[in-house]
């Protein structure tokens, strides 16, 4: 047997690790984290959108606990920049100076030995505002701004950018023109776990160490550094085990600033954990976007290009790393999605407004983006009678074509598009919803067939990265890999996990790689003080750029493991082979295990001839794959709705998924980031929305208003992999945590307006809750 | 002004002053250190923090401390010699009903109590008993999969062989 066959390495469907300790309530979590003296914090945050600060008064016999903008010398401001030409930088006050620009902007800090306590002196901080008016709406924000969210800039703009074209040919050679306006929502990520914060400052090491629910804790430190003016070797962060990420804690938070400052003006342990009600009233940051698009196509339903002006909501301030025009620069660079067209032009904005600075959740901009070309591709496939399937099947990407090279320059690695979309429409049965569309329903509701197909650039590293001029550039992943006296393989990785079960991935990668049983590899990460530096977790990255780091540390372990056996065992390390966590000269019975040579290593070096690699067992390595533009996973999403037209109420019948992710290191693990993924996108598709009002006031502020799905609301869904190697990663894996988010919203509003185009419905905004589908069914009668 | 209550707390007796507005759940965990109960919404409706109180599931972010008053309260922690809960993690293990693991305490006793009380619920009852628990990692695909399992198997008398 060897690891291909024992059932624990790459391609295995291997139980978690992580598991154990989860199911028995042992999670650390940074909740659960008790430092000795600890005080507890709470915020005094904005109740308004945008106001002048007249004064804030800290109340009387309480001043000693609490701290503002003044308070915190030598603090700077967040600043997180970019380097695409015309970016104007926001500086990001970790509290409130001058004026507020969001509801929920942190203006106070209150410290007392209980949270409860810490809300009561919060409760009696006294604020003094002149409410300035809010810039809520992102178009009328840029074309007739009520206000100026930062007044020195002359406009609200973050950046304009531009992927200019001529289309003047296709607009005259088109048989079809389809122009539609559409909305998505914005979003609240909502991880189960909120974010959360424990430090202090250790004396002994003259060094802050903070726990924090963080994605990339090595970028929290280098933020932190810049704020706090203190050299990165002073501080080290700790992500504990994480409750969800999704984008949410990819961020240096002001919190994390201020806390920072505080545990070491007060010499005490400081914590702050976010409750729900403040993260829904302060942090809904993502998802928000206008298009104005026009599709054009000849007669067969090929596209002649596409002609797009898309707004990004960005919030109030640029966010570090990721900035905050990340997403709406995106917008206009992946639009084209998986198909081939002529000629395309988009102009984008990063709009500034009254609200929480926009944060990338999972699959960017690739949610909006898929639901604005997919819906595009239907109303084309209406207007021509065509089938939806179909009309993607003439335009994709053909598989002969790979690795191929796209209108924006994006370089599509490997992959069968079409066969996607061919084995959804059999899994989905496009017949026999067509027969049941024919024969009606016998309770009156209309169904609807939809389809959407995106492909996902992910693991994109630093010949993508630094064109954009952010804080952040990944560029060789590390990992140190450390076999210990006992034979247990220590693995030490800069990146985290939050749910995505890289301690039994990364075990299953290291057991191909050196034969180590998975039981016998620990995973280090999560910590800046025990591991490699890494930009962190993020961009469905991991399993390529962690699982190539190491699996290319174990090779080197392997070699210098082989190196020791052939002088102890006497014989060529050409004649060795690595098996199962032993190692044999081939042909022969002569064996050692992992255990026996790290014994010797440590505890026998007399053993050792002279001439040994002084090296060891502890290797740390490097890697970036072959073509570092990014892996290209991709699927088709198909679905079946119901939609009751008295009601607005819908109701999914069928979800199927044909997802291709490249080789799958285990697919359980995929499966589930794909089921969690579409769950996600069922909520952007029909449940959740932060609406503001005119005032910029968050309108649903609990998880009463805003609506997660629940077990009822998610369907059965069924998938089916398809397995294309990348050709340029360690085992042709694709990153594919993202995916599952990204189609819902389009298959789901393609189906609904697919039961709803003979009453002349189409609905192009999210979320289709039934108030907006009852409504677009009454104007249409009118 | 703090008051004395007494319960049980994973069968063993606490007594202990409270603060009147300290809800169960910060009791468990500030208090008593009880840290594997979450705390997701404090406003009822996400479940992360549901333990069982004289045998049923509760919020304990919407239960005061000083309203169990002579009530027995069990928390993921007091769940290790009941084989039922050994199955059930067996069975979320075997079907991936976890991601980042937040959710799942308070999911565990919520399945329990399904097993118990309902032992021939069928999907569609299991999602509906199962939506006053949210996960965002799972989609909920895994975890009605591991309740199915376990009802299964004690269906057929084989429980304690999922471990």
């Amino acid at each position: 047997m060897t690891e291909a066959h024992s059932g624990k390495g790459v391609g295995a469907s291997l139980a978690r690790k992580e598991d154990r300790r989860f199911l028995r309530g042992q999670g650390e979590y940074v909740a659960n984290i008790r430092l000795p003296g600890m005080l507890d914090v709470a915020f005094v945050r904005s109740p308004m959108a945008h106001a002048a600060i007249r004064s804030i008064a800290k109340p009387a016999g309480h001043e000693a606990s609490v701290f503002i903008a003044a308070d915190l010398t030598g603090v700077k401001a967040i600043r997180a920049v970019s380097g695409l030409k015309g970016f104007k930088a926001s500086d990001q006050p970790v509290l409130a100076s001058g004026k507020v620009r969001q509801v929920g902007e942190l203006v106070a800090m209150c410290v007392a030995p209980t949270r409860a306590e810490a809300e009561d002196i919060a409760d009696l901080v006294e604020l003094d505002l002149r409410e300035l008016p809010a810039v809520v709406d992102m178009v009328a924000a840029r074309t007739g701004p009520p206000a100026l969210v930062h007044d020195e800039w002359g406009d609200n703009v973050f950046l304009e950018s531009l992927v200019d074209d001529d289309l003047s040919d296709v607009k005259r050679d088109a048989a079809v023109t389809v122009r539609r306006t559409i909305r998505t929502a914005r979003q609240h990520m909502s991880p189960m776990e909120g974010r959360g914060v424990v430090c202090e400052w250790n004396r002994r090491l003259d060094q802050l160490v903070m726990y924090s629910a963080a994605q990339m804790p090595h970028i929290n430190r280098a933020g932190l550094s810049d704020c706090l003016g203190i050299d990165q070797g002073a501080i080290r962060v700790i992500a504990p085990d994480v409750g969800g990420g999704f984008g949410y804690k990819g961020i240096l938070l002001p919190e994390e600033v201020c806390l920072a400052w505080l545990c070491r003006k007060l010499a005490r342990p400081v914590r702050w954990i976010e409750d729900r009600r403040e993260q829904l009233s302060a942090n809904a940051n993502c998802r928000e976007h206008h298009y104005e698009i026009a599709v054009y196509a000849d007669a067969k339903g090929r596209l002649l290009g596409i002609d797009c002006e898309a707004s990004v909501d960005s919030g109030a301030y640029s966010s570090y790393p990721f900035s905050a025009c990340l997403e709406a620069a995106q917008v206009g660079s992946i639009l084209p999605g998986p198909y081939k067209m002529e000629r395309y032009r988009c102009r984008t904005w990063s709009v500034a407004t009254n609200k929480a600075p926009i944060l990338p959740y999972r699959g960017v901009a690739r949610t909006g983006v898929c639901f604005a070309l997919e819906l595009m591709m239907d109303a084309v496939a209406r207007e021509l009678k065509l089938e939806p399937h179909e009309l993607r099947l003439v335009n994709l990407v053909q598989p002969g074509e790979m690795p191929y090279l796209n209108i924006t320059n994006k370089h599509f690695d490997s992959g069968d598009y079409p066969e996607a979309v061919r084995r959804a429409a059999r899994m989905i049965d496009v017949a026999a919803v067509r027969a049941r569309q024919r024969r009606g329903e016998p309770d009156g509701r209309r169904v609807g067939l939809g389809f959407a197909i995106y492909c996902e650039q992910a693991a994109h590293g630093t010949s993508v990265y630094h064109g954009w001029g952010i804080p952040m550039v990944p560029g060789h992943e590390q990992c140190t890999a450390r076999l210990s006296p006992d034979g247990i393989l220590e693995l030490r990785i800069g990146a985290h996990s939050h749910g995505q079960g890289m301690e039994t991935t990364l075990a299953q990668v290291a057991h191909s790689v050196l034969g180590v049983d998975p039981d016998n590899v620990r995973l280090v990460h999560g910590d800046t003080g025990l591991t490699p530096y890494s930009t962190g977790t993020w961009g469905s990255r991991c399993m390529v750029m962690s699982g190539g780091a190491v699996a290319t540390a174990c090779e080197q372990i392997a070699g210098r493991v082989k190196a020791i056996a052939s002088k102890l065992l006497e014989v060529a390390a050409a004649d060795l082979v690595l098996e199962l966590g032993e190692v044999r000269v081939a042909g022969t019975d002569r064996k050692m295990t992992l255990a026996e040579i790290a014994h010797v290593w440590y505890r026998k070096p007399q053993l050792l001839p002279a001439d040994v690699d002084p090296a060891g067992l502890e290797a740390t390595a490097g890697y970036k794959a072959k073509v570092d533009t990014g892996t290209f996973s991709y699927a088709c999403h198909a679905t079946t709705v119901a939609v009751d037209i008295e009601t607005g109420h819908v109701e999914i019948l069928d979800y199927a998924i044909v997802e291709d992710g490249g080789t799958l290191v285990n697919p359980m693990i995929v499966d589930g980031q794909v089921f969690g993924g579409t769950a996600q996108g069922v909520g952007t598709a029909l449940y959740e929305e932060m609406p503001f009002d005119e005032q910029g006031q968050p309108l649903a502020t609990t998880l009463a208003d805003y609506l997660l799905p629940g077990s009822g609301e998610v369907p059965a869904i069924r998938i089916e992999h398809m397995e294309t190697p990348s050709p340029y990663t360690f085992f042709g894996q694709k990153g594919i945590g993202e995916g599952g988010a990204i189609a819902p919203p389009a298959a789901i509003a393609n189906a609904v307006n697919d039961a709803l185009a003979p009453l002349g419905v189409e609905i192009t905004e999210t979320p289709l809750t039934p108030r907006r589908i009852v409504e677009a069914i009454l104007k249409a009668r009118k | 002004m703090k008051r004395a209550v007494s319960m049980t707390v994973n069968g063993r007796p606490v007594e202990a002053p409270v603060e009147p507005r300290t809800h169960l759940a910060d009791f468990l965990r500030e208090e008593l250190g009880l840290t594997g109960t979450n705390l997701g919404c404090e406003h009822g409706v996400c479940g992360a923090c549901t333990v069982e109180i004289d045998g049923a599931p509760s919020r304990s972010c919407i239960t005061f401390a000083i309203a169990c008053d002579g009530a027995s309260v069990r928390s993921i922690e007091g769940f290790d010699d009941d084989p039922v809960m050994a199955d059930l993690r067996a069975a979320f293990t075997a079907e991936h009903a976890l991601q980042c693991g937040y959710c799942t305490p308070g999911m565990l006793v919520t399945a329990r109590d399904i097993v118990m009380r309902l032992p021939d619920a069928d999907e569609a009852r299991i999602r509906k008993e199962l939506s006053g628990n949210l996960c965002r990692c799972t989609g909920y695909v895994g975890i009605v999969r591991a309740v199915r399992r376990v009802l299964a198997a004690r269906r057929t008398g084989h429980g304690s062989a999922l471990n």
